[in-house]
C-alpha cells in the first residue's frame, strides 16, 4: 500500500472509528460485533481507497460501507430457521381467538409516567428482548434498524411480507407479555 | 354467533395480527374497516396496539454504552495495526 493511502486512512481511523462504533453498536446491540463489522469496514475501504473520488464526505463513504455489513447480519439472522407453530397463539387466545382472561394487556399508564426514560424499563425491555428467539428479535427491531417501510425490509432481506408480520406478531405477543410481567407485576 | 361476530369483526388473535401488519405494510380496505370495527368492541385490543406501538417507540430509545476513550484509542491501534498487516 502506498504511503499516502496509508496516512490516509490512518486518519479516517482517526477520525471516524468513535462514530461508526456509535453506529454498528446502534444497529446491532452487539459491542464485539460492532467492532468487527468497523473493523471490516476500514478493510474493505483500505481495498477500495483507489475508487473514492471524495464525491462524498469520507464519512458518508465509511457509513455506507458499514451499512452494507450491518444489513449482511441481519440478512443471516433472519434466514436462521426458526419453528413456527401456533403454541404461542395457544398460550394467549383460547380456541375461538379470544384473548385468555389472564393474558389481556392489563393498564400501563404509559401516558401518565415516562416509561421511555426509565433505566429499568429501558433493561426489563432488552431482558425481554433477549429471551426470544434472534431472528424473532431482529424482525422486531427491523423497521427502526433498517429505517425502511415493510416492502423495501422484505427486498432486503429476503423474506416474504407474510413472514415478516407473522413473526413480528408472535414475538410482539410475548414481548408485551414479558415486560408486564417483568414491570408492572412485580 | 361467536363465529359470524368472528367472520365480521375479526377475532383478537387475527385482530392483533392486523395490528402488527398494519406497522410494517398497508392494510385493504376490508382489513382496515374490520380492525377499526373491531377496536371499537374491544378494549384489550386497543390497548394492545397502544402498548405494541409503545414498545416500539422503547426500543427507538434503547442507548448503549458507548467505548471509553482509552478503550477507544486502544480499538483505534487495533485497526490501524490491522491495516498495516495486510500491506
Amino acid at each position: 500500500m502506498a504511503t499516502t493511502t496509508t496516512i490516509k486512512l490512518t486518519e479516517m481511523v482517526e477520525a471516524y472509528t468513535s462514530d461508526l462504533y456509535s453506529w454498528a453498536l446502534h444497529k446491532v446491540s452487539d459491542s464485539e460485533l460492532a467492532k468487527d463489522l468497523v473493523q471490516d469496514t476500514f478493510m474493505a475501504a483500505a481495498e477500495k481507497i483507489d475508487t473514492f473520488k471524495g464525491d462524498s464526505s469520507p464519512k458518508t463513504w465509511l457509513l455506507a460501507i458499514l451499512n452494507f455489513k450491518i444489513i449482511d447480519v441481519y440478512r443471516k439472522k433472519v434466514r436462521q430457521p426458526v419453528r413456527m407453530d401456533d403454541q404461542v397463539f395457544a398460550q394467549f387466545f383460547d380456541e375461538d381467538g379470544s384473548w385468555k382472561y389472564e393474558k389481556r394487556p392489563g393498564d400501563w399508564h404509559e401516558e401518565e409516567t415516562n416509561l421511555l426514560d426509565d433505566a429499568g424499563f429501558q433493561e426489563v425491555l432488552k431482558k425481554c428482548l433477549e429471551a426470544l428467539p434472534e431472528k424473532w428479535s431482529t424482525c422486531v427491531k427491523l423497521k427502526y434498524l433498517v429505517e425502511k417501510d415493510g416492502e423495501e425490509i422484505c427486498q432486503e432481506l429476503d423474506i416474504t411480507p407474510t413472514n415478516l408480520w407473522q413473526i413480528v406478531h408472535r414475538a410482539k405477543l410475548q414481548l408485551r407479555d414479558c415486560i408486564e410481567h417483568s414491570w408492572f407485576k412485580q | 354467533m361467536k363465529k359470524l361476530m368472528h367472520i365480521l369483526f375479526l377475532s383478537c388473535l387475527k385482530a392483533t395480527e392486523l395490528i402488527e401488519k398494519k406497522m410494517h405494510f398497508r392494510l385493504s380496505w376490508m382489513e382496515r374497516m374490520q380492525l377499526k370495527a373491531h377496536k371499537m368492541m374491544c378494549d384489550a385490543c386497543t390497548r394492545y396496539e397502544e402498548q405494541s406501538a409503545y414498545i416500539d417507540q422503547a426500543i427507538e430509545k434503547t442507548r448503549h454504552e458507548n467505548l471509553s476513550a482509552s478503550e477507544l484509542n486502544q480499538f483505534k491501534q487495533q485497526i490501524v495495526d490491522k491495516l498495516g498487516d495486510s500491506d
